[in-house]
């Protein structure tokens, strides 16, 4: 589903280069659910723009479904973006101005769907995560928790294949991270890959899989453990 | 897809901003248009024909110092000696300077003895060589001849029997046509003058009279204490012979004060308000619509920047770098229809002052139509470059800044 190779990915600014990935290689297979932990600073929020195509990197190659994606223009990687890839963010990112129902449209309409379509889309997903009753709402008029859902509902919306999450519990309460979990895994048990940045080692735990990133790579321990695997396999 | 729906419910929870640029769009099209009209009405003004080859003529005025001076003997001596200098096409005496705002007007009539109603007209007391030097164009009857003209003292009743007038005149007085051979008469009067000659047009003394084209002129000379000529150049001699016309009248007859100047000059002098009217406007015109096109910038940019995190997020979610410029554009160009058309209701409401106080011309519809049109292309303008910057935005933005 994704694969990375060799990434390297460096910021720039007038006095410091500050390589934020370097020969960062990793394989997210279809349907996995993959948390990534590390330090603050150590790139997993880079790992992810990367894999979102939010970001390009600085060298190496990256894969999605196969394809190499380094070469796309920006209206072909808007494209990608809005079919095959979900967003969630630590801080929601809802729309302050829209309502519940116009949020979760917005990558609906430039997905191009009609309108029939996306009420039907919008609907089912507001179902999904419980807020069916608050499709009028504005986003300041729900609780953290619930805007998370609606944003992972925006992100469900559009079917995607591949959902990205950036610290979705960070700003939520231990009660509200859960159901948050629960969510997504759910999610994931119909089909929809994950990748996690989180920084809470029980969330971690329950996935399928962690990654741990230290200074822009994946770490050492890591690739031994998997070595070591691989060797007895 | 325009998504106009959750762009003006955006819009609506940021009314107040949007409204003010709507306000001051409606107030700078309710300023424009108007004074478009009053602009567009004073060049229309200013570009009417006079009848005359105006940057050709020359307009004398004297006064002899003498007090018992003959008048009659030193016009056709001063004619003479006009009509001998090279490069003059020809001169007349006049009473009064066409378009320099001195001149006489009287009420006549197309049948005698009236009291009330008749037809205003400005009115010149000239010789046989008028039509010639003035450049005007006969298109009825004939021209004035030596036998018609009239000298007479200033206090003396003088009885002109015959007059040429100009086609406005003409239908003033006889709205059916056929006013050549008729005649008219003064109020109260019972003398009847023929109109001999019918001339296309003059636009007389004053530019800014309601009548201004009522002209009439009459065969006569009258000895007052001071006289006018009018000298025509050939095209492009004027200056020339301008510099000999005032030598060669001071050679003849040193004892007079003497005042030349060209006729373009009096005609600016009698538009000089018009002018200055064009310019303030203009200046207040584009003055307006530059501070509007700069409040215009600073509120997309300040949106934008408000929004930054937000647009970030819309190419996170598959927005393109177009969507996000058209976004701006589009809410920008319903703020300026919003704006415009409130603007059109106040313009017509404020022309209808200014026509009824200020006699100013009615707005109409093309005019309003068209500074509306401007004032959008202007708004969309203003808003294009921070519309086009607000797409460099990064998607990254969205999960970057907090
Ligand atoms: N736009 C940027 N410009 C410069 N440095 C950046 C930029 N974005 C991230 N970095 C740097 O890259 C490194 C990795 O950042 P990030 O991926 O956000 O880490 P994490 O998400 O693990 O906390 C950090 O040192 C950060 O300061
Ligand atoms: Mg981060």
């Amino acid at each position: 589903m994704l694969k990375m190779h060799n990434i390297r990915k460096s910021y720039r600014t007038d006095t410091i280069e500050t390589h934020a990935l370097r020969d960062f290689s990793l394989e997210v297979n279809e349907g996995e659910f993959v948390s990534v932990t590390g330090p603050s600073g150590s790139g997993k929020t880079t790992f992810l723009n990367i894999a979102g195509m939010l970001e390009t990197p600085t060298g190496g190659e990256y894969l999605l479904d196969g394809d190499n994606v380094s070469h796309l223009n920006d209206r072909q990687r808007s494209r990608l973006r809005n079919e095959k890839i979900g967003f969630i963010f630590q801080g929601f990112n809802l729309i302050p101005d829209l309502n519940l129902f116009d949020n979760i449209d917005v990558p609906l309409r430039y997905r191009g769907f009609n309108s029939k379509e996306r009420r039907r889309r919008i609907e089912k997903v507001l179902e999904q995560v419980g807020l069916s009753a608050r499709a009028k709402h504005l986003p300041s008029q729900l609780s953290g928790g619930q805007q998370q859902r609606v944003a992972i509902a925006r992100a469900l919306a559009g079917e995607p294949r591949f959902l990205l999450a950036d610290e979705p519990t960070g700003n939520l309460d231990s009660l509200m991270a859960r159901q948050v979990m629960e969510l997504l895994e759910f999610i994931n048990e119909w089909g929809t890959t994950i990748v996690m940045v989180t920084h809470d080692p029980d969330l971690a735990r329950r996935a399928h899989r962690n990654i741990q990133i230290v200074d822009g790579q994946v770490s050492d321990l890591q690739r031994a453990v998997a070595a070591a695997e691989a060797a007895t396999a | 897809m325009l998504e106009l729906k959750p762009m003006l419910s955006a819009l609506w929870r940021n009314k107040i901003s949007a409204m003010l640029i709507a306000l001051q769009l409606a107030l700078t099209l309710a300023i424009v248009s108007n004074a478009s009209i009053i602009v567009q009405d004073r060049i229309e003004k200013m570009a009417r024909p006079t009848g005359m080859p105006v940057e050709d003529l020359i307009a004398v005025t004297f006064q002899p110092i003498a007090q018992d001076y003959d008048m009659h003997g030193a016009v056709l001596a001063d004619l003479d000696l006009l009509r001998s200098i090279p490069g003059v096409v020809d001169a007349t005496h006049t009473n009064q300077i066409p378009v320099s705002g001195s001149g006489s007007a009287s009420v006549f009539h197309n049948q005698p003895n009236q009291e009330i109603g008749g037809e205003v007209s400005n009115y010149y007391e000239t010789g046989p060589h008028f039509i010639q030097t003035l450049g005007m164009n006969l298109v009825a009857g004939r021209n004035f001849t030596p036998a018609d003209m009239q000298v007479v003292q200033p206090n003396e009743d003088s009885r002109t029997r015959v007059a040429i007038i100009t086609r406005q005149m003409a239908d003033a007085l006889y709205p059916d046509g056929n006013a050549l051979g008729k005649s008219f008469y003064n109020s109260n009067g019972t003398d009847p003058v023929e109109i001999v000659g019918i001339v296309e047009r003059h636009l007389g003394a004053w530019v800014s009279w309601s009548k201004a084209g009522n002209v009439i002129f009459f065969p006569r000379l009258v000895e007052t204490n001071f006289k006018r000529y009018m000298v025509r150049a050939e095209p492009g001699r004027r200056d020339e012979v301008l510099k000999a016309v005032e030598k060669q009248l001071a050679e003849r007859d040193p004892q007079r004060v003497m005042h030349i100047e060209t006729l373009a000059e009096r005609l600016e002098r009698s538009y000089m308000s018009d002018n200055v009217m064009v310019k303030v406007l203009s200046a207040v015109v584009t003055l307006l619509t530059f501070i509007v096109a700069l409040g215009i910038v600073g509120l997309t940019v300040f949106w934008i920047n408000q929004r930054r995190k937000q647009i970030g997020v819309r190419r996170a979610l598959g927005a393109t770098r177009l969507n996000i410029s058209r976004y701006f554009l589009v809410e920008n160009t319903l703020i300026a229809i919003t704006g415009v058309a409130l603007g059109m209701a106040g313009a017509q409401i404020a022309n209808h002052f200014m026509v009824s106080s200020y006699s100013q011309p009615a707005l109409s519809l093309p005019v309003l139509l068209v500074c509306a049109l401007i004032l959008v292309s202007v708004s969309l303008a203003a808003a294009l470059v921070p519309a086009l910057r607000a797409a460099n935005i990064s998607p990254a933005t969205a999960t970057r800044s907090v």
